[in-house]
């Protein structure tokens, strides 16, 4: 099987073969054996050419998965070649003008600092969030004008709720 | 001093006025002891770790604290209804609150604390520094009064100079603090500092001090008797902070000689004697580079990093604490207490430390303690526990001992290395970092090097080395979706073939059927 998958800036041609109990993976032009096995809930135990590799594998759906190693946790994102093609076609994923600032936690709205139409400049504070007893300025992460403001204070929201977006 | 005149009460029941971790903590003493134990409970705390572990468990309120956990006369209304000889405040919460202990004390029930007028001495900034200059211990230079509006704040700020600090006069944990670098940053830090204030403490009093450069947290945990004997414990470096919080703590100090630790622990007995202290506290200090000190403040309760200095004494605090609280005199394990070897505290905190530092709550799907010598896990939480958004993020520590620094930093990147928690983030990839850094492992720190080091964009994740490493991810990822994809068109794999394949494909099933719970 062929994939196409992302990982932070890096992006490689995948192909995964079944071999004998295991599978034959490779990276790019490097080819690996993989014995792979599941330790328990998510955690998966992977032999590679003799060296032990713990890793978590959660899918989160539409092809990402979060992979979590001895060295750090993120985002993996698999899509089979065709759908890629197709995805980079259509403009997928670049050209952002407006950007869109999520919460990145859940929490409750303090303070809004800033109004919808006006011009603010990176690092100004637009948003007061306050989560485990601390509050948190969401700031500007470019100069620009603010399109939309999603929330007012004493809103309660969700990590991935939009708070503003900036053109 | 005269000890016959303190009565002696056995201790056979203890209500624990707190959660997480440091009710665990004071349960397991309770149990040593043969003490019967009894949490309290917010709504969604129901199935914490303490009311699992405890004898008997009661309902306090909803989630908020301010309808739980900081329900003062309801706590201690309950001690009474359930025949509890004493209560033990942990931290946070009621811990530093004078009337609780005076309304233990009215109620005759025991606080496992100080006296309510210690308290109240040392719980006001403005006041306690007032009587540590009295006392002859060395503060900060800094305005002693709180500050009623902005127009204050100016004035005193430009009197002392800025950079300057903004402290809650009720405050500690770092919150309703700020530093504030000149005049055009003051009015904003002002406001952060009085609504958090208000917010953490129920008091927006704030108050100033001049900002001094560079220097270590030092604190020295003490523990005082009812007959009028203070005693120093030793010093614990506290100097790795974000935003004025600690995140990693030692035991002893890298650079406090015993000369030093002598002439410190001296200034916090007269601290704690000033005000006539009993029971476990902490006075901590500013060391500057050159060695001077100044007293901050006294944390008049138990800290969360006590271990560090239960292990290199030896002495067991909480037992220590409920011992004192009965009456009992300090014994001679009191006398010069010099550590041994050298403890290492990392708060395991449920935050992103590459997302800014974002909370993250959620289930904790897996989570394996590392094992074996010189390791110490204090955790509020278990492997399928929920970490909810009402309380501090703060989840568990991890302690290691070994017999001199550079093994203990071996021993708890060894610790940290079998340490797996999944299904939500932690701090933990912070402190791999921190391992690896030069300043951290030769012992050069300040208060302010974690947050300089942090915005610089230091201490990134340990990057893989090699090749073979760097595509691990995606060659997980990769045979995660090759098993999902082949078991949505084969099916189920056939009875018997391979069945280290099919435990792979079930583990990959299972987690599609969940698919969406996570982000």
């Amino acid at each position: 099987m062929e994939l196409i998958v992302r990982h932070g800036e890096r992006e490689e041609r995948v192909q995964v073969r079944r071999s004998g109990d295991g599978f034959e993976v490779t990276v790019g032009d490097r080819t690996y054996p993989v014995d792979a096995l599941a330790a328990g809930r998510l955690i998966q135990s992977l032999r590679i050419d003799g060296a032990h590799h713990e890793v978590a594998v959660r899918a989160q759906g539409d092809g990402t998965y979060w992979v979590s190693t001895a060295y750090g946790a993120g985002p993996v994102e698999v899509t089979d070649p065709l759908t890629h093609l197709a995805a980079q076609a259509a403009g997928g994923r670049g050209g952002r003008k407006n950007q869109r600032m999520n919460a990145y936690m859940p929490g409750r709205v303090v303070a809004v600092l800033a109004e919808e139409g006006q011009t603010v400049t990176a690092g100004q504070g637009i948003v007061v969030l306050e989560a485990m007893k601390m509050e948190n300025e969401i700031r500007a992460e470019h100069d620009g004008v603010l399109r939309h403001i999603f929330v007012q204070p004493g809103q309660s929201v969700d990590g991935g709720d939009p708070l503003f977006e900036l053109e | 001093m005269a000890s016959d005149s303190v009565p002696r009460r056995r201790i056979r029941k203890i209500l624990i006025a707190n959660r997480g971790e440091i009710a665990v903590r004071v349960l397991r003493a309770c149990r040593e002891l043969g003490i019967r134990s009894a949490v309290i409970y917010s709504e969604p705390d129901r199935l914490g770790l303490p009311v699992l572990l405890a004898d008997e468990a009661y309902p306090i309120g909803p989630a908020p604290s301010r309808e739980s956990y900081l329900r003062a006369e309801a706590i201690v209304d309950l001690a009474v209804r359930i025949g509890a000889d004493a209560i033990h405040p942990g931290y946070g919460f009621l811990s530093e609150r004078s009337e609780f202990s005076r309304l233990c004390r009215d109620a005759g029930v025991i606080f496992i604390g100080p006296s309510p007028e210690a308290i109240a001495a040392m719980g006001s900034k403005v006041e306690s520094r007032r009587l540590m200059i009295d006392a002859g211990v060395p503060v900060v230079p800094g305005g002693k009064d709180p500050l009623p509006d902005l127009e204050a704040a100016t004035a005193a700020a430009g009197q002392i100079g800025f950079p300057i600090m903004l402290k809650a006069a009720a405050g500690g944990g770092g919150k309703g603090m700020r530093m504030v670098p000149g005049p055009a940053e003051l009015p904003g830090a002002y406001r952060a500092a009085r609504s958090e204030a208000a917010a953490s403490f129920g008091d927006d009093s704030v108050y100033i001090e001049k900002l001094i450069e560079n220097p270590r947290h030092v604190e020295i945990q003490v523990m005082g008797d009812l007959h009028g004997r203070v005693v120093s414990l030793g010093e614990r470096e506290c100097s790795l902070q974000r935003r004025h919080q600690k995140v990693v703590e030692e035991a002893p100090s890298p650079v406090v000689t015993p000369e030093l630790r002598r002439r410190m622990g001296e200034a916090a007995v007269k601290a704690a004697q000033a005000v006539g202290y009993s029971n476990a506290g902490t006075c901590e200090f500013l060391l500057t580079p050159n060695g001077e000190f100044y007293f901050l403040e006294m944390n008049t309760r138990l800290q969360v990093e006590h271990p560090v200095t239960e292990l290199v004494t030896g002495i067991d605090l909480v037992i220590a604490q409920i011992r004192v609280a009965e009456g009992e005199p300090l014994g001679p394990e009191f006398d010069d207490v010099q550590p041994r070897g050298h403890a290492i505290e990392v708060r395991l905190y449920a935050e992103d430390p590459y997302q800014r530092f974002a909370p993250s709550p959620g289930r904790i799907e897996v989570l394996r303690w590392p094992q074996g010598p010189g390791v110490r896990n204090d955790a509020g939480v278990y492997e399928g526990s929920e970490v909810s958004i009402h309380y501090d993020p703060m989840l568990a520590k991890l302690i290691v001992w070994a017999s001199d620094r550079e093994r203990a930093l071996d021993r708890l990147g060894r610790a940290l290395a079998e340490l797996r928690v999944e299904g939500i983030r932690t701090t933990v990839p912070l402190y791999k970092a921190l391992l690896a850094d030069p300043d951290f492992r030769a012992g050069n720190m300040d208060i302010g090097m974690l947050d300089r080091k942090l915005a610089a964009g230091e201490l990134r994740p340990v990057q893989e080395e090699g090749d073979g490493l760097a595509d691990l991810p995606l060659i997980a990822a990769a045979l995660a979706h090759f098993e999902r994809a082949s078991h949505n068109i084969s099916g189920p794999a056939p009875a018997g073939a391979g069945s280290r394949r099919s435990r792979w494909s079930l583990a990959g099933r299972r987690e599609a059927l969940r698919g969406g719970a996570w982000s």
